[in-house]
Parts: structure tokens; C-alpha cells; sequence
């Protein structure tokens, strides 16, 4: 078999070769170094005490701060040996532990006088550090600012033919014009074409790509890939699941962002200070406040007790989405310590932490049984023909809801000046305590009740127009660092900033909790991250994997990049472009390495690249699980193009996720409806079934790579399920007149005629009953929307 | 995915030198995994993986610590993390257990009457302290890399023993943690990918308003059949001919074949599967052995179900504990009720299996992804430690009442025996009949393991 270089490097790594020194080294060096020396000394540990790293030939070779850890054929000269044979106290190894049996150092010693053979050379791969501090994360590649390569002139064909002929591989010939544009239309507005013979024409296609730009069925798809990566979700998931009945508005933002082009940049300060943005007019200041639902919609702790707890969790998840979703970063692994992977201190943390602190976050839940933290809610200028889904109340009921409020507050003072009199007293009331606890609790659960109606209309009783959001506090302070993570542990103040490795200069001012320069922060030119996050990002949705398959990890434990100048040269071009997604969406398609077919010189490339790293062709994909629904009701002339007003949440009394139970008008798959699958509602661990069964993004995650699974499940949905069904029956009723109805069923879902085998399948199906029997046409439309081909884009 | 080879393609890569098993992965793809001969005689036909997600505090369920208890207060000195940290003795007592003597927490009183029939390992040890890459590497091995399940390699060797269900069937999985890679086949064939069964179910107090049951066994949805029997398995014979037709046009398609096999499991399943979930036909005395009936008993049921798929034949079955064991702070109360909630079900499988003379040859494995410092965090909890912790097992060829490996004298680390996940995993292979470095899938040039490169099977645990 042939191998490659990388194959070499593998079994290498595995296998000993086959002469003495080697197996000597592999059954009696290496298990000693691995067990013993590797924890503070090699590259999967991240550590490497004194400077020293002893997992590679040439790490052990050149040894650490005093010198060569193992010279060849000099036992005396090898500070390995001294160290372990404790002849120097003051380089005793391992520390702290009881010295090695006689037989190890032995064999250590014998195996230095015969050469040191050590097969773990520089085919192995090469040694890495973690980056753990300031210094060395600036060597690391992503924390250093891409360059524009030298060689860019071929564009991104010419990047991926370079690797391609570094390893001997050709491009795979471009797809059929079929397949290309069913291939282009699911990955642009997650629709299959609907017409296809005369747009499918080559001449066509640039054209094609700028329309299908320009549908506003474009913000609908690639908003929701913007929406797995904010973790959109319309409750709140966790111990509390308590619906959010005014997310939907940040939906709505993000589709039409998406649609507009917004600048990436822009788009990100938006939905992190847009609070904090000018705006010219109501209309726009509406739309910058509904973008900072991005840091309101995460799960949070609701029924946390301790205040500054659930301030700080909140503060903490806040940070950990915004730099997951941006950076690729898990700098909120800082929280406890320093980041053992990654450049990021903890001073970096409660640096970033202060500013969410200095944060007030709108969320609207109000106090109950299941919740201790009032979330409140922005208040949204009015504005002509705006959608207010909640409802409004008699101006009367308003008064009512008032006078109990009152008195409820009246009630808790009379029983805390009851108490307080009791103890100035010295008398005992112990015996009412219980009385006394249960009254409190009443009182609590009923006024946030109240308080949360109030809320929603104004003293007329007229439903308000409200989102959920973010605004400044009004006390900016300062984080302490916590020791631990613990809040009785404060170790001192840190001044609200950024994290050190990345060099920026922007600094957090007195009066604002500085999401405004966290923005600017990171937007910065100069942060080596956002672009290449975000360019990579989308090159995962247009071939199914991202240059960095880690695309929401960018650090050391993630993996680097397939074409790191590709890379580059996509973020230096997305931001010289003004950071249009659109622009940067039509480059990529407009490639050829993107047109090319699934097919090719696959037995080669399976050896060589069995991954298709390196792109020969095209990935075949399955389909995401809104556009399998949303093909499915494109196919049966079902769907409905229009928005969905606001969303089935904004639409339920209460807000207990587990009273919905009590609601018989809710289909319990919660689908049913006829709108594209991004209006259907997102409720935390209570997905509509067709997304859960397709692996939609789990919205308690930033997820930039929905996993793709096959099982049985999937099959007696597609078999069984209510949804598809309907779809079936509405597709047999539109295809039943047409004399041609097989081929007319097959270029609805394929966008392709039958062959003569398929043809004599469908007519084999069809023969079990009579021509007009609609039932046995709906199975066989069934069976279309269930094959394979329907999900899957070649 | 990735298309690899045509048909004949494949062929003639076998016949060059792809493992045994992938030829009959291939070989028996029409027949839906059927029964495969382990490499020698398995001890354990098939495994209950009980997960304790979070990370259970080893100190103060398994691992007695004398000196942990006689230092509690007293400041630790276990390196750079535990800088200033206070030592923390075990929140309840343990106490010994059985014949063997075996320490066991007294949290747990049904189980420690099976502690003659527990295997507890002391001195396991893990590479990462953080939940996800734990957890991860719990299930494959790995946590750096999306790689295939121990329940898909499982399956993978061994095949399944009942057609008509899926053979790796996992309940009410947690999503988080990596989610759906926690039972995924990564790059074995489709087929052996976990089959996720369960969801969100109604609270008590609403099922009680509603007179709905809670959970009739996890929800099944779409079980029932749209159409007549005879329709349907025409409908999947068209369904059949397409994609094949579509294999032959674009080449042999992994996706594609495990959506063939898919379907076929799913027609099967349907008569097979309601009869499986359905715990009406268990008589009484079972479900009060498991506590079936009372208040939040979902995990008694799952363990009911565990044994119930066991029984029909499915080759492994993991369920997720109901609470979360990441105790950061107040480890006292919420240790006691985690335990509360598992113990009389998990006491109860292990009661329900011997009865049937199942133990013998199920493997049930208790774990989480790591276990908890001898020392406090926030004053009543503990912090992730992945340097020693305890699992359990029992049945399927283990040595019953054994306590196996030893952490270092307050339970930080691993210090006798240490068994990494890597030897673990090959333990487990070895008890199912399996020899881990045999157990291999060609992938891109190169023969994968479950246990990478290293691994070794704890000879001192076998029965």
C-alpha cells in the first residue's frame, strides 16, 4: 500500500520499528517516561517544567533550562539520569515522589550508553506547547493577525489546487447543472429550486447566485445559522424552563440583518452595545435595543437564591456566549483558573466579567415558584404598524392589579414591622414562624404575578411593545477576581478590559460598562479572531466542513486550519470588503472548487485524503432539518412564503413551559404550522419533533456544527410522523391530474426525470391499486419525500 | 458525509488488507448487523451502562480515606490548583459492606446489599478535568476527536441479538457534553450509532391534573404505523429501490447504506418495540422492587426498561442518572439526593438480573467522567478531579466484592493499579469477548482502536 506522509507519520508514532534499540526503548523506556515524566514534561499535558519537554527525540535531546536531558552515549552528561537517580539534590525526579526502582534506572542507564536509540523522531508530530501565557499565545497561529499570502492571485481555487497537487490529487470535474443548483438553492435559501431547466444553464449561474442573494428566503436560512450560533431560544431552559414570549423580535432581527447585509461588524456591536449606539430615530433605536437579546435569551440559574450568584452565573454565561460565538474562544474557562490550554487568566475573565456585571439584563420573567429573579423587560418606542402580540387588559383590571399590589406590600410591611417589634420586645414568636413563612412566600409568588402583567401595558390597560435585551447599569463597577470562582473568595479588584494576548488598544470608560469597546474590541482590525471565526463559519454551511473542522474552537485544543493562507485570505478579504457576508457567500459559490462534483477520482482521494480535507469534490451532505421540512412543504404546494407574526410563545398564557401540557390546542409536536421552520418555536428540551429527530443545534450551546445522525428514528418519523403525512397527501393532490404524474412527482422532489428503472418501480408501486385511488398515491409521494435523495445534496 | 468507495472499490481495498470486521460489517449490512462471534469466549453478552454525569465525589461514596477524615480542615497541599484549599472529609459516613468487607457510602443502603456482587475501582484516572472532554473520552476514548462510542464498537464486534430492535440504544441522553458524539459511530458504519429513545416528559403534579401518564416508558414517538402493514412494506421496498438506485449512480455511500438499514430496523421495530416499553405487562411486585409508582421514579423505569431491553436482546443499553453529580457547593444535600434517587433502582436491576440468571453475562457499569477533590470548593462542595475516582461494575465475568486499585492517601490520585479510561475500555472489550487491539476499523490508512495506542486489560478484576 501506498503511503502517504501523514500515514508514515501516524504509524510511526504507533508501531516501533522493528530493530532492537527501538523495542527496547518502547518496552522499557518509554513506559517509565510516559508514566512518570510526561504529566510536567510533554505536549498532551501542556506542561513542560524547567523548559524541558521529554516526548519527542528532539525535545529529550536538546533538554531544558540546565542543559541536555539525554546525550547519547554519555551517561554522565545526561541530566535525566542524574535526576533520576537522585545524585544531585538539588534535581531529584520525579519530585516528591519515592525514587524509581534500581531496574528502571538501569535500564535508562544502558539505553544512554547504547546510542539512545529513540524512534519518536521527526516524523512524530511536532511537539507542541500549549500556549498558556501572554508570550507564547502570540505564537500561536490564531492569536497572531492573518497576513495576506503572498500568492492570492488564483483566488480560492488557486489555494485548494496547490494542496491538492501537493499530494498528488486533481479537482473532481464540475457537477451537473442539475445537481449544482439544487446544490446552490438549499445552501442559500434552504429551498430546492421549484423550476430548474432554463436557470440551471451555466450562463445562468452568476445570475442565479445574485437572486437567490437577493430572496428574502436567504435571511431566513442564514439567520439561522446565525441563531445556532447565539444559542436563540424562546424560554429559558435548565431547572426553570420559563418561556421568553419576546424573543421572537431578536428572530426577526437577525433574518432581516442577515437580509440587509448588515456589515458583520456592525452586525456584532449591534447585538452587543446596541443599546449604546446612536440611533437616528425611533424605528432605529427600536431595532438596536431588540439586538441585545443576544445577551438575554442564554439559560440561567432562575431559582438561585443568592443575588450576586445569579448576577455573577449570568454575567458568566453572557461572556462565555459572546466569545464562543465571536472568537471560537472558551475564555470562561478562566473563571476558576488560569486557562490550561489557552492564553486567558484569569484577570483576563473578570476583566471581560465587569463589564457584563456593569450590565442589566431584560428578560422578562417574573418572580414565581419556579423563578427568584425578576427579569423585567426593555420598553420599545412605538412605532406605526408595529406587531404587539401580548395581550391588552380593561383599564379597570389595571386599577384592580394596582390596589393588590398595594396591598400586598402592605401586608409584607405590616408582618416585618410584626417581627421587628416582636424582637425589640424579646418576645417569642417562633410558633408562628411557619404561619408567618407561608403568608411571605404568598405574597412574593402573588406580586410578581402583578408585577409581570403590569408590566405589559400601560396605565390604560394597552398592551406595550417590549423585547428582551440589555441596558448599562447603573452601578459600573469593577469585578473582583475570585479565587476559585468562589464569591466568598474575593482577591482584588480588575479594572474592566480585554484579554491581554490579543493586542488591541481599547480600554473600558468610567461611565459605561464598556460593551461598547468590548464591540469595538472585537471589531478591531486588529483582533486576529473575529474574520477568520466568521469566514470559517460560513465555509462549514457551503461545503459541510470548516477550514478549522473546531469551528467554535479556535484555541490549542481545537484543531488548526486545512489552508491556513485560505484562511487568512478570506478574513483579510472579508474585511477589506466592508464585512459582507453576501459578498464573501458569492465568492465562495462563484468558485470552482465549490462547483465541482461530489463524484471524482473518489478510490484515490480515499486513500491520499480520506476526509476530504483538502476538497477533490464536492461533500455530499445531508440536509438540515428546517430545510428537509421546509422542502417537504415546498414540494406539496403547502408552504407558506409569508412571515410568521410574532411566534407560538408570544401566544401562550403564563409563562411555565410545563403548563403547556395543560394546552390542548398545541399540537404536541408543536409543528403543524405552514411557515418556514425558522418560525416555529424554540422552546428549551421541547423541540418541534422534525428538528429534534434531524439534529437541530441544541439551544443551550453555541453551535456552529450541528452533528449529522442516521438512526431508525429518523426513518419512523419519516415514515410515521403527522407532518409528512400531510405533506404526502397534499403532493399526491397536486401531481393527481397531470397525465405524467411520476415524472411530475419526480422533478417536484429531485428536480430531475425518472430513469427507466425508477419508472418501473413507481409503476410496479401504483399497480397495487387503482389509478385514482389518492391514498396510494399519497404512499407513493411518501416515498419520495422519505428516499434518500430527498435529504441529501450531492 | 464523505463517499469513499464504490462497491468494487471497496472490494478490492479488502482484499488487500482491511480487518476481518469490516468485511462482515459489509457482509452482514443486509441483514442488519446479525450475530457476530466474539474473538474468544465472551464472559458478558451485552452491557447496562448506568452514567452518573458530573462527576460523582469518589471520597465520599467508594474510596475511604482514614487520613482524608483525620486531616479535614487542614490545608492541602496537592499542587497548583489546590493552592489554599482546605482537605474536606466525606460529608457522610461510609461504612463496610458484605462479606467482603467492601467500603461503600451509607447513602446508598439497597445498593451495599449487592456489595458482594460489586467490582469497585478505585484508582481510575481520566486526562482532562472539564466536563465535556471527559465525558467525551469516557464514552471514546478520546477527547480531542469525534470518535465512535463504546456502545458502536460494541456493536461493531459483536453484532446485535434481536433484529427488530436497534443492538446500542441509549435513554434520555444528556445534550449537552458533546450530545449525540457520546453514542455516535463517528466512522464505523452507520448502523452502530446509538439509538437516542426518550425526551422531555410531563411533570408529576400536571400528569396527575392532566390523568396522563408521565412516561409510559420514555415517549416513542411515530411507533405507530401511518398505513396497513402490506402498504407499508411496499412503500419501504420503493424506498429501498430508490436509494439503491441512487447508490449506483453516485457509488456506495455509507449515509446512504445506514439509511437503507435504517428503514428496515424501523418497519422491524414497529412490531417489536411498543411490547418492549410497554411496562403494563410487568407484574406488581417488579415495579415496587424498583420503586415504580412513586414520586419522580423515571429513572426506575429506565432501569426497568434497561433490563427489559437486555432481555429482548439489545447489545448495549446506557442510561443517564436523573440529577447531574457536579457538586460545586452544598455536596452534603444534594450527594444525599442523588443518591436517593438511584439507589433502590439501580439495587433493584442488579436484584432483577440475578433473579433471572442475567448477571452472569450482562455487564453493568456504574461511572461518571471523573470524580471530586479530597478538598473543599466553596466551603460545602468540591471541584472536578480527574486524577483518581471510582467507578463500579458487576456481573458479566468482573469479581464480585473486590475493591480493586487505590488512590493516594487522601484520594487525590490514582496511586495503585491506576486504570486509565484506555484500560478500562479494553477491560470492558475483554469481558464481551473482544481483544481491544483486534477490534479495528481501517479509516483512511489506518487501523483505529477504541483504545488508540495503548490499553490494558485489568486482569485482576476478572471473575
Amino acid at each position: 500500500m501506498k503511503l502517504t506522509r501523514t500515514l508514515w507519520a501516524l504509524l510511526v508514532a504507533v508501531h516501533a520499528s522493528g530493530d532492537d534499540g527501538a523495542s527496547f526503548f518502547e518496552s522499557k523506556i518509554r513506559p517509565v517516561l510516559v508514566k512518570h515524566c510526561y504529566e510536567c514534561h510533554s505536549a498532551e499535558s501542556g506542561k513542560s517544567k524547567g523548559g524541558l519537554m521529554l516526548d519527542t527525540k528532539a525535545a529529550i535531546r536538546a533538554g531544558g533550562d540546565t542543559g541536555p536531558a539525554v546525550v547519547p552515549g554519555d551517561a554522565a552528561k545526561s541530566l535525566l539520569l542524574t535526576a533520576i537517580k537522585h545524585s544531585d539534590p538539588d534535581l531529584e525526579m520525579p519530585p516528591k515522589e519515592p525514587k524509581l526502582p534500581d531496574a528502571f534506572i538501569a535500564d535508562f542507564e544502558a539505553w544512554i550508553k547504547s546510542g539512545a536509540d529513540d524512534p519518536r523522531d521527526s516524523a512524530t508530530k511536532v511537539a507542541e506547547r500549549a500556549p498558556v501565557d501572554v508570550k507564547s499565545g502570540r505564537e500561536f497561529w490564531s492569536y497572531k493577525r492573518p497576513m495576506m499570502p503572498k500568492q492570492a492571485s488564483g483566488g480560492i481555487d488557486g489555494f485548494i489546487r496547490e494542496k491538492l497537487a501537493e499530494t498528488g490529487l486533481k479537482p473532481a470535474p464540475p457537477a451537473e447543472p442539475r445537481v449544482l443548483m439544487r446544490r446552490l438553492y438549499f445552501d442559500l435559501i434552504g429551498l430546492p429550486p421549484s423550476d430548474f431547466s432554463e436557470k440551471s444553464a451555466p450562463a445562468n449561474y452568476e445570475k442565479q447566485v445574485d437572486e437567490l442573494l437577493q430572496s428574502p428566503r436567504f435571511g431566513e436560512r442564514w439567520g439561522r445559522h446565525w441563531l445556532d450560533v447565539v444559542r436563540y431560544a424562546e424560554s429559558n431552559g435548565r431547572e426553570s424552563n420559563l418561556t421568553f414570549p419576546h424573543a421572537w423580535r431578536f428572530r426577526d432581527y437577525v433574518i432581516d440583518a442577515v437580509n440587509a447585509d448588515v456589515p458583520f461588524d456592525r452586525f456584532i456591536s449591534e447585538q452587543i452595545a446596541g443599546d449604546l449606539l446612536p440611533a437616528k430615530d425611533d424605528a432605529e433605536r427600536a431595532r438596536l435595543l431588540i439586538a441585545t437579546g443576544f445577551l438575554a435569551i442564554g439559560p440561567k440559574g432562575l431559582n438561585e437564591q443568592n443575588k450576586a450568584q445569579f448576577a455573577a452565573d449570568v454575567a458568566d454565561e453572557q461572556l462565555d456566549a459572546v466569545t464562543r460565538a465571536v472568537l471560537a474562544s472558551s475564555i470562561a474557562c478562566a473563571r476558576c483558573h488560569d486557562h490550561k490550554t489557552d492564553p486567558f487568566s484569569m484577570e483576563d475573565y473578570y476583566g471581560l466579567a465587569g463589564i457584563f456585571k456593569s450590565t442589566q439584563t431584560f428578560y422578562g420573567n417574573w418572580v414565581d415558584s419556579e423563578n427568584n429573579n425578576q427579569g423585567h423587560l426593555i420598553r420599545l418606542p412605538e412605532l406605526p404598524g408595529q406587531l404587539i402580540p401580548n395581550k391588552s387588559i380593561p383599564a379597570e383590571r389595571v386599577k384592580q392589579l394596582k390596589a393588590e399590589l398595594a396591598k400586598l406590600n402592605q401586608e409584607e410591611k405590616d408582618q416585618k414591622a410584626y417581627a421587628e417589634k416582636a424582637r425589640e420586645e424579646g418576645r417569642d414568636i417562633t410558633g408562628e414562624f411557619y404561619k408567618m413563612l407561608q403568608t411571605a412566600i404568598r405574597i412574593i409568588w402573588t406580586r410578581g404575578g402583578i408585577e409581570g402583567q403590569l408590566e405589559r401595558v400601560d396605565d390604560q390597560g394597552r398592551a406595550l411593545p417590549l423585547c428582551v435585551g440589555v441596558k448599562d447599569n447603573k452601578l459600573i463597577l469593577d469585578s473582583q477576581l475570585y479565587d476559585r470562582g468562589e464569591l466568598a473568595h474575593p482577591v482584588k479588584a480588575v479594572a474592566r478590559g480585554f484579554p491581554q494576548v490579543l493586542e488591541i488598544k481599547v480600554a473600558a470608560p468610567k461611565e459605561q460598562s464598556g460593551r461598547l469597546e468590548l464591540a469595538l474590541w472585537l471589531t478591531s482590525r486588529d483582533n486576529p479572531l473575529t474574520a477568520r471565526v466568521m469566514v470559517n463559519r460560513v465555509w462549514r454551511h457551503l461545503f459541510g466542513a470548516g477550514l478549522v473542522r473546531t469551528v467554535d474552537n479556535f484555541g490549542f485544543s481545537g484543531e488548526r486550519p486545512s489552508h491556513p493562507e485560505l484562511l487568512d485570505y478570506l478574513a483579510i478579504r472579508f474585511m477589506d470588503g466592508g464585512w459582507s457576508v453576501k459578498e464573501l457567500i458569492k465568492e465562495i459559490v462563484m468558485s470552482e472548487t465549490y462547483r465541482q462534483a461530489s463524484g471524482g477520482q473518489r478510490a484515490k482521494s480515499a486513500e491520499a485524503d480520506p476526509e476530504n480535507r483538502l476538497l477533490s469534490h464536492a461533500n455530499k451532505r445531508r440536509l438540515d432539518a428546517e430545510v428537509i421540512r421546509d422542502s417537504m412543504l415546498a414540494v406539496s404546494g403547502l408552504l407558506d412564503e409569508s412571515r410568521r407574526p410574532g411566534s407560538l410563545v408570544a401566544e401562550l398564557d403564563g409563562q411555565s413551559v410545563s403548563l403547556m401540557g395543560f394546552n390542548t390546542k398545541l399540537p404536541s409536536d408543536l409543528d403543524g404550522s405552514h411557515h418556514r421552520s425558522v418560525y416555529l418555536p424554540v422552546i428549551r428540551d421541547h423541540l418541534p419533533d422534525v428538528l429534534e429527530q434531524f439534529d437541530v443545534a441544541n439551544p443551550n450551546l453555541v453551535t456552529g456544527d450541528r452533528d449529522v445522525t442516521n438512526v431508525p428514528l429518523q426513518a419512523l418519523y419519516l415514515l410515521n410522523g403527522s407532518f409528512v403525512q400531510e405533506q404526502a397527501a397534499a403532493l399526491a393532490k397536486r401531481i393527481q391530474a397531470s397525465p405524467h404524474r411520476v415524472n411530475l412527482a419526480f422533478q417536484l422532489c429531485f428536480n430531475r426525470m425518472p430513469d427507466e428503472e425508477e419508472v418501473a418501480l413507481a409503476e410496479k408501486f401504483l399497480r397495487q391499486g387503482s389509478a385514482d385511488d389518492l391514498k396510494l398515491l399519497a404512499a407513493f409521494c411518501h416515498s419520495l419525500l422519505a428516499s434518500a435523495e430527498f435529504r441529501f445534496a450531492d | 458525509m464523505n463517499t469513499i468507495f464504490s462497491r468494487r472499490e471497496m472490494l478490492t481495498t479488502m482484499s488487500s488488507g482491511i480487518g476481518w470486521l469490516a468485511f462482515s460489517a459489509l457482509a452482514h449490512a443486509r441483514s442488519g448487523l446479525a450475530s457476530k462471534e466474539p474473538h474468544f469466549p465472551a464472559r458478558a453478552k451485552r452491557v447496562i451502562f448506568l452514567t452518573m454525569r458530573g462527576g460523582p465525589s469518589h471520597v465520599d461514596l467508594f474510596d475511604y480515606k482514614p487520613e482524608l477524615i483525620k486531616r479535614d480542615g487542614k490545608t492541602a497541599s496537592l499542587g497548583r490548583d489546590s493552592a489554599g484549599a482546605k482537605l474536606f472529609g466525606p460529608v457522610h459516613p461510609l461504612k463496610q459492606f458484605g462479606k467482603s468487607g467492601q467500603w461503600m457510602t451509607t447513602l446508598y443502603p439497597q445498593l451495599a446489599q449487592h456489595a458482594d456482587d460489586l467490582c469497585i475501582i478505585n484508582s481510575m484516572h481520566t486526562d482532562l478535568p472539564n466536563h465535556a472532554q471527559a465525558f467525551g473520552q469516557m464514552h471514546s476514548g478520546s477527547f480531542q476527536f469525534v470518535r465512535p462510542s463504546i456502545g458502536a464498537w460494541t456493536l461493531y464486534g459483536l453484532g446485535t441479538e434481536n433484529e427488530n430492535l436497534p443492538g446500542f440504544i441509549t435513554l434520555n441522553p444528556p445534550a449537552d457534553n458533546g450530545g449525540a458524539q457520546n453514542y455516535g459511530s463517528s466512522f464505523l458504519p452507520a448502523i452502530c450509532q446509538g439509538t437516542r429513545i426518550g425526551g422531555s416528559q410531563l411533570p408529576e403534579l400536571y400528569a396527575a391534573l392532566l390523568k396522563k401518564d408521565v412516561a409510559p416508558g420514555p415517549p416513542m414517538k411515530n411507533i405507530v404505523p401511518a398505513v396497513s402493514s402490506d402498504l407499508q412494506r411496499a412503500q419501504i421496498d420503493l424506498i429501498r429501490g430508490l436509494n439503491e438506485r441512487k447508490m449506483e449512480r453516485d457509488g456506495v455511500d455509507p449515509e446512504i447504506e445506514g439509511a437503507i438499514e435504517s428503514f428496515e430496523l424501523a418497519f422491524r421495530m414497529q412490531s417489536e418495540v411498543p411490547g418492549v416499553l410497554d411496562l403494563r405487562s410487568e407484574p406488581e411486585h417488579i415495579l415496587k422492587l424498583y420503586g415504580i409508582g412513586q414520586a419522580k421514579d423515571q429513572f426506575a423505569r429506565q432501569c426497568l426498561l434497561a433490563r427489559r431491553m437486555a432481555e429482548a436482546g439489545v447489545r448495549f443499553i446506557e442510561i443517564a442518572s436523573p440529577g447531574n453529580w457536579d457538586h460545586h457547593n452544598r455536596l452534603r444535600e444534594l450527594l444525599a439526593t442523588n443518591c436517593a434517587a438511584t439507589d433502590q433502582p439501580i439495587a433493584a436491576l442488579l436484584t432483577d438480573l440475578k433473579a433471572r440468571g442475567m448477571l452472569k453475562d450482562t455487564l453493568v457499569v456504574w461511572a461518571g467522567e471523573f470524580g471530586r477533590t479530597p478538598y473543599a470548593q466553596s466551603g460545602d462542595g468540591r471541584d472536578h478531579n480527574h486524577k483518581g475516582y471510582s467507578i463500579w461494575m458487576a456481573g458479566g465475568g468482573v469479581k464480585g466484592g473486590l475493591t480493586y486499585g487505590a488512590t493516594d492517601e487522601v484520594g487525590h490520585k490514582a496511586a495503585l493499579n491506576p486504570m486509565h479510561i484506555h484500560d478500562w475500555h479494553a477491560t470492558i472489550l475483554h469481558l464481551l469477548g473482544l481483544d481491544h487491539t483486534r477490534l479495528t476499523y481501517n479509516y483512511g490508512g489506518r487501523d483505529f482502536r477504541l483504545t488508540n495506542v495503548s490499553g490494558e486489560v485489568a486482569r485482576g478484576i476478572l471473575a
